[in-house]
């Protein structure tokens, strides 16, 4: 069960970061295009003015809505990242007035912690779909692209359930835990970056 | 209970929870949604702002930042990059005393100037330096305090996450705050290096000695560490000209190292993946304290709490200096428990509205018109300025006073109370910036929680942990001095910027 858990975790986080590649491409090919374009109303226009025509008429340029673009993918990308955050254990906490009590209350601790994320990841979710339905209601799109917003609340909805999803079972292995004495999860760990 | 209390009494119960080791972004979302809660009676505020608030924050084309940078991290140390610039320091400053010590230093700010977090910085130098620092005949305590000093560099030397997260907060310029921490970062791995030096001299046992290195050597091996300056100067030089946003520069940053990474050999499909999972695993961590910390701060907001403490402590009618002394204090004790992320978006909000209340008379207008005054009249007297104008303009600048209405407009300058307040609140904006982002760096140094101390200290198990504390305290005392030099003059940071701008 962990185990595929934790696959699916990471399955989110390559896909997430896959994205974050395509947004960096996107936003790389961007800031090229924009200083060719520049160089072509500028020093290229006056050395090889038919290369300089002849980039502007093939549409050498910053890429239309790029920040959108950036935008849109950046808030699925977030979302991915959120299941392996969860079952690592990731989340910056302050334990140096803590590890000083007995290890049944710190488990005890993390048992109640665990729990009210996977409640707080259920609720941002429940909202995120509110929220995508109120966008569709009123049919609002992003400005430059006319891309109808609640698409990327969609895509981030569903990244959003896996994070809850994640979240629900790792309260619940807290649970098996406590009862059975197994060790199922790693002990919390704490940032690393 | 009143809005102002239910603010202020959140306060404390967020630290409860926090020293209960609850996450810190989930305490402060928990709060933010209690106090929503007790401020309008319901529920409903705290859900219906739920709605969008997620979204929005995780969609900000500005933070977008953070995992590009931390994606540029994982990159540049596949590409070999830390290697070849310990090799290089190595190589120049090697043979002095304490010299392999320095390297480390050396090439911690390198590689703080294409990585933006602390930790990273330290634990990606560490594999490289710490082998060859117990191989010259370093201590343990010396080799890890240096490791888990020169890593703060990481976030003092741009790009910087924590720098970019202050900019949002504050609502200034990313650009100008990256220009601002150069010089204080280079202040800093130079008041390393003298710790060092010192160091190595009060306990000569700690510190091993190597031969030096031929000169055409040490040039090869400078040479080596091009791709760094490339991927520095393209994405820092790119934002300062103007070429592209911060956001877009952090692109074409992690495009750059990961291009490196690839030609290097060091990029394949499973190290990208594993770049992937600790790209994941450190932006959730963020991005949930940031979702917290906008939920709380929009709570605090509503409920006045900020803007009635800064009155408060201005109606004190103590001296500028004094508070920002208290704060910097504040920020020293907190560091010492907290990551220095987490402390800066819990608190800026609070003490930021504060620190812009005051005056530390950065700006004069009198010098500012003097300024503008001379540069006009250094382009030869504008037609139809009478002879006699210029004499009481002249006059004017020669006594400190402030020129008259009719006096600029015969300059044709427009330069008023409310432009000098601008640029003022901006310098110290920044200015504030760079000072809490060294205290609070110095917490990730200071015993008995510092961060980086225990990340460097696992890594060499022989070395037990007071070994680490005792050799750090001479950091953080180079540390706080340089604070102490950069409250008492400004202008050591924002020189660069008054210069460029």
């Amino acid at each position: 069960m962990h185990k595929s858990v934790l696959a699916v975790a990471r399955g989110m986080a390559v896909l997430g970061g896959l994205v974050l590649s395509a947004l960096i491409v996107i936003t790389c090919v961007s800031v090229i295009g924009g200083l060719l374009n520049k160089l072509a109303h500028g020093a290229l226009d006056w050395l090889a003015p038919g290369l300089a025509r002849w980039m502007l008429e093939a549409g050498v340029g910053p890429v239309f809505g790029d920040t959108e673009m950036v935008e849109v993918g950046v808030a699925f990308v977030i979302f991915c990242f959120l299941p392996m955050c969860q079952i690592t254990g990731g989340h910056a906490s302050v334990d140096i007035f803590t590890s000083k009590l007995p290890d049944r209350v710190n488990r005890l601790i993390q048992l109640v912690v665990d729990l009210v994320f996977a409640v707080v990841l259920i609720v941002i979710a429940w909202r995120l779909f509110e929220g995508m339905q109120e966008k569709l209601r009123y049919n609002e799109t992003t400005y430059d692209l006319q891309f109808p917003i609640w698409w990327s609340y969609a895509a981030s909805l569903s990244a959003a359930c896996v994070a809850a999803l994640v979240g629900v079972y790792v309260a619940g292995a807290r649970m098996v835990e406590g009862l059975s004495g197994r060790v199922i999860l790693p002990r919390h760990e704490g940032p690393d970056g | 209970m009143s809005n102002l209390e239910i603010g202020i009494a959140s306060f404390p119960v967020l630290m409860g929870l926090i020293f209960l080791r609850v996450p810190i972004g989930l305490a402060m979302f928990l709060v933010a949604v209690g106090g929503l809660y007790a401020i309008t009676d319901g529920w409903t505020m705290a859900l219906s702002r739920l709605k969008h608030e997620t979204y929005s924050t995780f969609s900000s084309y500005s933070f977008s930042i953070i995992p590009m940078f931390l994606l540029m991290g994982h990159f540049a140390t596949l590409g070999g990059m830390s290697t070849a610039l310990f090799k290089a320091a190595e190589a120049w400053l090697g043979h002095r005393k304490g010299g392999v010590a320095m390297a480390s230093v050396g090439a911690c700010a390198g590689f703080g100037a294409i990585c933006g977090s602390s930790l990273a910085t330290a634990a990606t130098m560490s594999q490289v330096a710490l082998p060859e620092l117990r191989r010259y005949g370093y201590s343990g305590g010396f080799a890890t305090a240096t490791l888990a000093a020169g890593g703060t560099l990481g976030i003092l030397i741009p790009p910087s996450v924590v720098l970019v997260i202050y900019a949002i907060l504050t609502d200034q310029n990313i650009a100008k705050l990256f220009l601002a921490a150069f010089i204080p970062g280079l202040l800093a791995a130079l008041g390393y290096m003298i710790t060092i030096n010192i160091y190595a001299r009060l306990h000569p046992e700690a510190a091993g000695a190597r031969a030096p290195v031929p000169m055409a050597q040490r040039i090869r091996a400078l040479l080596d560490v091009w791709p760094v300056l490339l991927v520095f100067l393209l994405v820092v030089g790119g934002i300062y000209l103007g070429w592209f946003t911060p956001t877009a520069g952090a692109a074409v940053g992690a495009a750059g190292t990961g291009l490196i990474a690839l030609a290097q050999g060091g990029l394949t499909w499973t190290t990208l993946q594993a770049s992937f999972h600790a790209t994941a695993r450190n932006t959730a961590m963020i991005f949930f304290i940031i979702l917290g910390a906008a939920f709380y701060n929009g709570f605090l907001a509503l409920s006045q709490a900020p803007q009635e403490l800064a009155t408060w402590v201005v109606g004190l009618g103590l001296s500028p200096w004094t508070i920002l002394v208290c704060i910097l204090l504040l920020y020293l004790v907190f560091g010492c428990l907290m990551d220095s992320l987490s402390m800066i978006l819990l608190t800026i909000p609070i003490f930021f509205p504060i620190i812009s209340q005051l005056d530390f008379g950065f700006v004069e207008l009198a010098a500012l018109q003097a300024e503008a005054a001379r540069e006009v009249l250094a382009a030869g007297v504008p037609e139809g300025m009478t002879s006699e104008m210029l004499g009481r303009i002249e006059a004017a600048i020669a006594s400190g006073q402030e020129l008259s209405r009719e006096m600029m407009r015969a300059l044709d300058i427009n330069i008023t109370q409310a432009r000098a307040n601008r640029i003022e609140a901006e310098e110290v904006a920044i200015w504030f910036g760079i000072l809490v982002l060294i205290v609070v760096e110095v917490g990730l140094i200071t015993p008995p929680v510092g961060m980086n101390l225990f990340v460097i200290n696992a890594m060499d198990p022989k070395t037990r942990i007071t070994e680490t504390y005792r050799a750090v305290m001479y950091f953080v005392t180079s540390d706080i001095v340089r604070v102490a030099i950069l409250v008492a003059f400004p202008g050591i940071t924002l020189f660069l910027l008054r210069w460029l701008y």
